[in-house]
């Protein structure tokens, strides 16, 4: 039940989001986002949008490894 | 760019030598992934990982479960819920073992999609099963916003909602450092873990990746021989330190701080969410006058003792042979994020 699922932004209308999660689309709540859009990623948790995602892991690893010294 | 200075997380993890270390993660999605990919064959035999209570089906009483099953089977109500709780034993029967006396259980992916079922079926009343830490809310509350905004009164919740802050600290002996909760710190923010350095308690927040476990891991590694309690957050593509305010106001708006009851670890006090007085409507305990009803578990069950880190799965009497992912005795086997059902799947890899 408390898995996070990734997924592409395709649609949004009226405070609902149409979600592709490779390729498994569904409606979900976009309520706790201001200005999401088409192409956004967010992390979807139990049918709702909690969380934008800015970028990707290859990047992120890099830099908090640069920064550990 | 990565540059020649930058050792790779895999090196930094691969020649830690420093004392023994104990890493507890708090999250079931965590458990899963260090499991599948591998991770714990990689970390030196001197650090160990502890699945902590961060599987929501694991930590909810087997109180809950029995007040669902006399919901359903005392006031025929449909039982609405996430598929994991299903099969959770409760003291006499599961929701399955009630499903096969009549009860009408539905599984539902979102608190969402269990308001449409009631909007959808007015003749019925709906409760939904509540459970979930502050990842898993925030829908909850938006369902029951929405019921009490349409006036729609065949829904309510039957709530179990946990924080995590409470936990941290009632497991901060079990542990060395933390591995936090990635969606949790989203929706929340870091204070609460960055809150915790000053009670001289480490972690870092911690991706879903093999690039940002791998990472989460080696940060620990690194900064644990300093001998100085730290704080990073290693998911900042998805978590900022302010968290979702909106989520924020949502719960605090729908919901309150309560004791609540955690499997294996007892009441901790205020470490729970019940719904507001506004609320009351919405509330299957009041809607229903749900008796005060105390579980009983399966006393050779481990999973209080697993939730604690205090033994590994196979070290339960019942793992493996009266326990397993088709006949669970413990929640920790039941949910698929629970420490026993990883052990038990990945078997091969565990040490």
């Amino acid at each position: 039940m408390c898995v996070g699922l990734p997924a592409r932004v395709v649609k949004v209308h009226q405070g609902m989001a149409l979600v592709d999660a490779s390729g498994a689309k569904r409606e979900v709540s976009a309520e706790l986002l201001d200005e999401l859009d088409p192409g956004d990623y967010v992390m979807v948790h139990a049918g709702m949008a909690i969380a934008r995602i800015n970028g990707d892991d290859e990047e992120e690893m890099d830099d908090i490894l640069e920064d550990l010294d | 760019m990565r540059t020649e200075y930058t050792q790779t997380a895999l090196q930094i993890i691969r020649s830690y030598d420093g004392p023994p270390v104990r890493i507890m993660e708090v999250c079931g999605t965590h458990t899963h992934e260090i499991f599948r990919l591998g991770i714990r064959q990689i970390l030196p035999s001197q650090v160990d990982v502890i699945s902590g209570p961060g599987c929501p089906v694991c930590v909810t009483p087997v109180g809950y479960i029995d007040e669902a099953v006399w919901l359903a089977l005392e006031k025929g109500v449909t039982i609405c819920t996430f598929g994991d709780l299903v099969r959770v034993p409760g003291s006499t029967l599961s929701l399955a073992g009630a499903r096969s006396r009549g009860a009408h259980v539905e599984i539902v992916y979102s608190p969402l999609d269990a308001y449409d079922y009631a909007r959808q079926h007015r003749d019925e009343e709906i409760v939904f099963l509540s459970v979930g830490f502050e990842t898993t809310t925030p829908p909850s509350c938006l369902a029951v916003r929405n019921a009490r905004r349409d006036s729609v009164t065949n829904f309510s919740l039957l709530t179990a909602n946990k924080t995590m802050p409470r936990a941290y600290e009632a497991m901060k002996d079990s542990a060395d450092a933390f591995l936090y909760p990635g969606h949790v710190c989203a929706v929340m923010g870091t204070g609460d873990c960055e809150a915790m350095v000053q009670q001289g308690v480490s972690g870092v927040v911690a991706g879903f990746t093999a690039k940002e476990l791998m990472t989460a891991f080696a940060v620990i590694l690194k900064k644990i021989q300093k001998g100085e309690p730290f704080f990073k957050n290693c998911y900042p593509r998805v978590v900022t330190r302010e968290g979702s305010r909106t989520a924020k106001e949502l719960m605090a708006d729908v919901m309150e701080p309560c004791d609540a009851e955690w499997r294996g670890l007892g009441c901790i006090p205020q470490s729970g969410l019940q719904l507001r007085p506004a609320y009351a409507a919405w509330d299957a305990r009041k809607k229903y006058g749900i008796p005060l009803i105390e579980g009983r578990a399966n006393p050779a069950c481990r999973c209080g003792d697993i939730l604690q880190g205090k033994c590994k799965p196979p070290q339960c009497p019942l793992f493996g042979t009266v326990c397993t992912p088709e006949q669970p005795v413990g929640a920790c086997m039941v949910s698929h994020e629970g420490a026993c059902s990883a052990y038990y799947t990945y078997g091969g890899n565990i040490r």
